[in-house]
């Protein structure tokens, strides 16, 4: 059987599934393919927010205000609930260097128009009452910047209002093979196990599997699998009113910067940033780690041991409450930290949306909106060539 | 057996989900048991699908036409029983 459309997207995560909307959307016969189930991969293996404090200053943060400005306006818009929700953030930080460079930070922020500031001890004890009396502060950034959804009812939500405009899915669906025209190297069919796709565009959203992708086309793109590990707590008391992180994983990370942690060694070699949220079924998740374990998402003993100790340090009263499970999934990591977002000078019809690495919930209606501008040939809402995938061959 | 249960039966005791639910998660696509969890939540609370999982198992093969075991199972993760966060730090995970 041989079946024919206007675009093809692989990869039914976070990206795809608003790729494969907003193509949709735009009135191309759109087929979504996806080798599992509808968010199988990274985007029901992740946290649940969206924020524009863990951006850096300039286009990221850019995308990330469009985006959560975005999802208001699809939540608003689309019969399927994904648990939209504002809620504010507080990045904290454990002693007063963190808190300055937090604020150095928050400056640049400002500078651009983001109402971000600081809270002091007193403030941040009384916007958190169960947090650790000894942190020195903390930045917070209103809910203007920062909302939760549901990751995985994000993709269902895309895919159930992208089929009102024709979108169709195909899950457990093998890719064997990509044709391309032999005389102008232009996208031409796939072969599946739903038979031969004939197609003129092929929008590769597969992820940390977007490698696997580009081989069949004789490409290499740059993303490599990094593994995150979340707690999930029995239901309970929401602990936190606000989304939580820790200001001092982030700051040891920024190059030029020598500052190290006064963390155990476990923590240490185990890459461990505290992050705490609450979920609408009532349920807290703690988080969270990065390492690189190729695609083995089995969850390591040591990483629940590292995360735990990591989060009383914070949030004492998390000792006596009960965690009910553990999940990993890998976050497609690009070495720049910036996603591909972008057509192929070699291959016209190929496109690459893929490599957000933590981003991708956050950036997902934004990236849809933007991959579809691309395909049909138009301008992007703004500049984003430093998502080009050009920038690999420099 | 599961064409013995009613569409208002509730299947997962912990997150209060119904057959008819369970049908629906179904229909938009779910052929698993993860799949099914992802969309109505079922097996995702305190027992962890220890209670439900083979009633879920039974009612997919019932509507797809499938074997119970060819519908697989959720993944095996830790803790194997809820274990407070404290015990998690000091090591106490076995």
């Amino acid at each position: 059987m041989t079946m024919e459309f206007d675009a093809v997207v692989i990869g039914a995560g976070a990206i795809g599934t608003s790729v494969a909307y907003h193509l949709a959307e735009r009135g191309l016969k759109t087929a979504l393919l996806e080798k599992g189930d509808i968010a199988s991969g990274s985007s029901s293996h992740c946290d649940a927010v969206g924020l524009i404090c863990d951006k850096q200053p300039g286009i990221d943060t850019k995308m990330g205000q469009y985006s959560i400005d975005y999802y208001e306006e699809l939540a608003k818009k689309f019969g399927f609930d994904f648990e939209f929700e504002r809620k504010g953030c507080l990045y904290v930080c454990e002693t007063e260097p963190e808190f300055a460079a937090a604020e150095e930070y928050m400056k640049k922020q400002n500078a651009d128009g983001y109402p971000l500031r600081m809270v002091e001890n007193k403030e941040l004890c009384e916007m958190e009452p169960h947090i650790s009396k000894d942190i020195y502060g903390a930045l917070y950034t209103p809910p203007s910047g920062c909302i939760a959804v549901s990751p995985y009812k994000v993709c269902f939500a895309f895919v159930e209002e992208g089929k009102k405009y024709g979108l169709e899915s195909y899950t457990y669906c093998d890719i064997t093979k990509i044709n391309l025209d032999p005389k102008t190297n232009s996208v031409e069919s796939l072969e599946t196990n739903y038979g031969t796709i004939k197609t003129k565009r092929i929008i590769n959203c597969a992820g940390a599997w977007a490698p696997e992708i580009g081989k069949m086309v004789g490409l290499n793109i740059p993303i490599e699998p990094r593994k995150g590990t979340n707690l999930v707590s029995e239901k309970c008391e929401r602990l936190c009113n606000n989304k939580i992180l820790e200001y001092g994983y982030m700051m040891s990370k920024f190059d030029g910067i020598n500052f190290k942690r006064n963390v155990s060694p476990l923590v240490e070699e185990q890459n461990i940033a505290f992050n705490l949220e609450y979920t609408q079924a009532n349920n807290l998740l703690v988080g969270g780690n990065r390492l690189f374990r190729g695609f083995d998402t089995r969850t390591e003993i040591e990483t629940m041991k590292a995360i735990c100790e990591r989060a009383l340090r914070f949030y004492p009263e998390l000792a006596d409450i009960n965690c009910i499970r553990t999940y990993s999934g890998v976050r497609p990591f690009v070495v720049d930290h910036l996603p591909i977002v972008s057509d192929v000078d070699s291959i016209p019809g190929f496109y690459i949306c893929a490599g957000h690495e933590g981003d991708g919930i956050c950036f997902s209606p934004f990236t849809g909106k933007q991959m579809a501008h691309i395909v049909m040939g138009e301008d992007t809402d703004f500049d984003i060539s430093k998502l080009d995938f050009a920038r690999f061959g420099k | 057996m599961a064409e013995y249960f009613s569409d208002d039966m509730i299947v997962c005791r912990c997150e209060e989900v119904t057959v008819a639910e369970i049908k629906e998660a179904i229909r938009q696509g779910a052929k698993d048991v993860v799949g099914v969890k992802r969309r109505v939540r079922a097996g995702m609370g305190l027992c962890q699908g220890r209670t439900c999982e083979k009633m879920v198992q039974q009612i997919i093969a019932q509507e797809l036409g499938a074997k119970p075991w060819e519908v697989g199972t959720s993944s095996a993760r830790p803790p194997i029983r809820p274990i407070a966060f404290g015990d998690i730090a000091k090591g106490i995970v076995e």
